[in-house]
C-alpha cells in the first residue's frame, strides 16, 4: 500500500493517498472517498490517466502519487473548454500532444451537396451491413498494416484503436464499403448510437487515395442516416490530419467540441529527489 | 439515491449541455445540478448528450455541482 497524508487546501481534515489496487488510487479524508485515481493501458501500448476529486489540492496529490509509480510517458484526455482539469494536467508537467476536432456532420444531401456524389468510375460502395466479411476483415488488415507503416495510431483519434494482433473488425454490420472489380479498396464504419451516430473509421487503401471514394463512402452512410431520419453524425478528427479535416468540412461539418491528448514525457521531479 | 463511499449518487436526465464541458442535470427529485464528466469516461470517449439517463455523484461540498460517473443505455 502506498500512503501518503496531507491536508493543505483540503479544510481541517487529513486526507490520505493511497493506491487501492494496481490500476486504482483513492483519496480519503475522515474514511471518505475525496478523489480517485485510475490508470488504464491501451492496446498500442500507452498509459492514460484519469483523475476525479473536488478540491485542486486533492487532484495535485493524487497526481503526485500517481507519477510517483508509473513510468512514463504518460497520456491523458481532456475536454479542451474543461479548464480546471487541464490546468490540473499542466500543474503537474503534462503538455499537450495533440488535439482532435469533434465535427458534428450533417446528413442532409441539401446541406453536404452528396446528393449528386457518384463513386469514381468502376467502383462500388456497398451499403452498411452488407459487406463481405473476410474481405472486409482482409482490407480492415491492410489498412492497419498501411497506418503502423506510415503516420501510426498516435496520430488517429483515441476512437480508432489499434487492436491486439490478429483482431480486425469485431462487428462487419457496422461497415460500409467501397469495391473495385471485386476487390474491397476502402471502409468506413458507422457506430449506431440511438441519437448521434458516430463515423468511427473511414479509411481508403493507399493505393487508391485521391480519388473520390471517401467521399463516395461517406455519401452512402450519410444519405443512409438521412432516410433513417438522423439528421446529424459525429466524427473525430486529428487536426493533423489535413485529408480527413478537407472530407468532413467539405461536406459542412462543423465543429463542435475538441479533445486534448495531454503527454507526460518524462518526470520533471520525482517525489523525495 | 445511494450513498457510497464517493459521496451520494443520484440518478438524472441530462437537460442541456453548457460550455466548459458542463451539463445542466435533472435529477430523480426535481433538483437540477451542473455536472462535468468524469475522467474515466472522457477516457473512454462516452459522449453525452440532451436527454441521457445518467448516474451522478453529487459534491459534499456544493450540493448543486456533481460529476456524470455513467451513462445508461437508451
Amino acid at each position: 500500500m502506498n500512503t501518503e497524508k496531507f491536508t493543505e487546501g483540503t479544510g481541517d481534515q487529513p486526507v490520505v493517498v493511497t493506491r487501492v489496487a494496481e490500476q486504482q488510487w483513492h483519496a480519503l479524508a475522515d474514511d471518505e472517498v475525496v478523489g480517485r485515481g485510475d490508470v488504464s493501458r491501451r492496446p498500442d501500448g500507452r498509459t492514460f490517466l484519469s483523475i476525479d476529486s473536488w478540491h485542486g489540492a486533492v487532484f495535485d496529490r493524487l497526481a503526485e502519487a500517481m507519477l510517483a509509480d508509473l513510468p512514463t510517458p504518460l497520456y491523458t484526455l481532456v475536454d479542451e473548454t474543461d479548464r480546471d482539469v487541464t490546468a490540473g494536467w499542466e500543474r503537474v508537467g503534462f503538455t499537450v500532444g495533440r488535439r482532435e476536432w469533434v465535427y458534428l456532420v450533417p446528413t442532409d444531401p441539401r446541406v453536404t451537396g452528396l446528393d449528386a456524389g457518384l463513386p469514381p468510375s468502376g467502383v462500388t460502395i456497398v451499403p452498411v451491413g452488407e459487406a463481405e466479411e473476410g474481405p472486409l476483415r482482409a482490407l480492415d488488415r491492410v489498412i492497419r498494416e498501411e497506418i503502423e507503416a506510415a503516420v501510426g495510431w498516435q496520430t488517429m483519434p483515441a476512437e480508432v484503436l489499434p487492436r491486439p494482433h490478429g483482431t480486425t473488425v469485431v462487428d462487419a454490420s457496422k461497415y460500409a464499403v467501397a469495391a473495385r472489380s471485386g476487390r474491397y479498396v476502402g471502409l468506413v464504419r458507422v457506430a449506431p448510437v440511438t441519437r448521434l451516430p458516430r463515423i468511427g473509421l473511414i479509411a481508403v487503401r493507399a493505393d487508391e487515395q485521391r480519388g473520390g471514394i471517401a467521399r463516395a463512402l461517406l455519401a452512402q452512410v450519410l444519405g443512409s442516416l438521412h432516410h433513417s431520419g438522423v439528421e446529424a453524425a459525429a466524427a473525430e478528427v486529428d487536426e493533423s490530419n489535413k485529408s480527413a479535416t478537407a472530407l468532413f468540412e467539405g461536406v459542412g461539418a462543423r465543429r463542435v467540441s475538441s479533445n486534448l491528448e495531454l503527454v507526460l514525457r518524462r518526470h520533471s521531479r520525482r517525489p523525495g529527489q | 439515491m445511494t450513498k457510497t463511499a464517493g459521496g451520494i449518487e443520484v440518478e438524472g436526465t441530462v437537460v442541456e449541455c453548457l460550455r466548459n464541458a458542463t451539463f445542466k442535470v435533472e435529477l430523480q427529485n426535481g433538483h437540477k445540478v451542473l455536472a462535468h464528466i468524469s475522467g474515466k469516461i472522457r477516457k473512454n470517449y462516452i459522449k453525452i448528450l440532451p436527454f441521457d439517463r445518467v448516474l451522478v455523484e453529487i459534491s459534499p461540498y456544493d450540493l448543486t455541482r456533481g460529476r456524470i460517473l455513467f451513462r445508461y443505455r437508451t
